[in-house]
């Protein structure tokens, strides 16, 4: 079933998209040039009811920190959130279009959309836009048709369902303990759990991450966000 | 890629009344990675004299290594312990032999010296010393330290009050760099003793 916007027509406009590589921030590091960066740890995961996504809150900029407080989670519907990472100017960009495109076709469909559709959507700007893009999103949400889903679109733009996803360059550091502690049908606490710890696991490991851990419950009856600040993130093994 | 900023570290040392402070942080990392946060980057040279390296950690290690050589065979020499002024002249000249292939590493020097006077200094890569009398920062976040310590820093305060002002300018400049961090140490050197604590830091 296709919806009633044509694909080329969107094609059209998405092609447009100029990498939107942001001006140098005023940055204190000699790299003035860098281009400002969610090097980050992101994470969603699907239960029986709904999704629980999270983030690190760290921007850098080379090695200066630009922004520590961050909120890679960004609202596309009212049930359907995306988390960043890569380029903050591109995912911001790119986040932007998206959330604009799915309310028109909301309009047009009647109803909320698919969290499939807006993957769609995040799935045809990412990969046309390949070359000059550098942006790794998961996008997910809550359906009444679904239920919870959770979608991956790395670097390339693939686009691929998942139980859970984890992304970002902190993400490399605890794919090993996110293997061995997901389970299937995870209660929401437990989910919580998960997702905070694997978290703060991967902010202890890469620099690139850092922050408070952000994160966002979101059911049928809507979104619920948290926030744990620095000193409240677990901590484990920090040597002697 | 800057190979200074290939480890990170963040390394500063407050002059205060008849007493010197040095902090550094405790990560050891590989560019992104964190691979240790207990890593030693301020060695002791004497009863009252300290020197913070920051830098490429191998270099760290191997300059302070080569200064504990250099040191002991002054003492063995010379009979008696190393004044703060000299000691920066030694690291100046072990830096500048190496001139055009140096080691990637800044040294950070506090220490008291003999007549009780607190001395603190610094040196660039290939040996430029650089003596201001209030503070001196080395590492990936010596900006962030700066105005750390511009901002915080009044001369002429006593033992714990030099190591809260120090500890603070410390603490929130890692704060704002990637690469240091993961913990924070500091010693506070008197005439008659040194006193080292570790903070907790954010670990992030």
């Amino acid at each position: 079933t296709q919806s009633s916007w044509t694909l080329s027509g969107l094609e059209n406009i998405a092609s447009m998209v100029v990498d939107a590589i942001s001006a140098p921030p005023a940055g204190l590091t000699q790299d003035f040039n860098q281009e400002v960066l969610t090097g980050t740890t992101i994470m969603a995961v699907a239960f029986d009811g709904g999704v629980i996504i999270g983030a690190d809150s760290r921007t850098s900029s080379g090695s200066y920190v630009a922004n520590r407080v961050t909120d890679k989670l960004t609202q596309i519907n009212d049930t359907i959130f995306c988390c960043r990472s890569g380029s903050a100017a591109d995912t911001q960009a790119i986040a932007d279009y998206v959330k604009y495109y799915l309310s028109m076709h909301a309009v047009e469909l009647g109803e909320q959309p698919e969290v499939r559709t807006a993957a769609s959507i995040f799935q045809q700007l990412c990969y046309n836009n390949r070359d000059n893009l550098m942006a790794g999103i998961i996008c997910a949400g809550w359906d009444k048709v679904n239920g919870g889903s959770v979608y991956t679109i790395p670097l390339g733009g693939m686009c691929v369902k998942q139980p859970f996803s984890i992304g970002g360059s902190g993400s490399t550091y605890v794919y090993g303990f996110c293997d061995a502690n997901y389970k299937e049908k995870m209660s929401r606490e437990e989910c919580e759990r998960f997702v905070k710890h694997a978290i703060a696991l991967a902010i202890a490991r890469d620099g690139s991450s850092g922050g408070v851990i952000r994160m966002a419950i979101i059911d049928k009856s809507g979104v619920e966000r948290k926030v744990t600040l620095g000193n409240e993130v677990p901590r484990f093994y920090e040597g002697n | 890629m800057s190979i200074m900023s290939y480890n990170g570290a963040a390394i500063v040392a407050m002059a205060g009344k008849d007493c010197v402070a040095i902090a550094s942080d405790r990560r050891f990392g590989v560019q992104a990675q964190t691979v240790s946060m207990d890593f030693q980057k301020i060695f002791p040279m004497g009863e009252r004299l300290m020197v913070g390296l920051a830098g490429l950690a191998t270099d760290v290690q191997t300059v302070s290594e080569r200064l504990r050589f250099k040191m002991n065979m002054y003492k063995l020499r010379e009979e008696r312990d190393i004044e703060p002024v000299t000691f920066m002249h030694m690291i100046s000249n072990l830096l500048y032999e190496k001139r055009f292939g140096p080691y990637f590493c800044e040294p950070v020097i506090a220490g008291i010296d003999k007549h009780g006077k607190p001395f603190i200094s610094s040196t660039d890569l290939i040996g430029c010393p650089m003596t201001p009398g209030n503070f001196v920062v080395a590492g990936t976040c010596s900006e962030q330290l700066y105005g750390m310590c511009e901002a915080l820093y009044v001369p002429d305060l006593g033992p714990e009050d030099l190591f809260e002002t120090i500890s603070q300018s410390l603490l929130n400049a890692q704060d704002r760099d990637a690469l240091a961090g993961w913990g924070a140490v500091v010693h506070v050197i008197t005439k008659d003793q040194v006193i080292t604590r570790t903070l907790k830091s954010r670990m992030d």
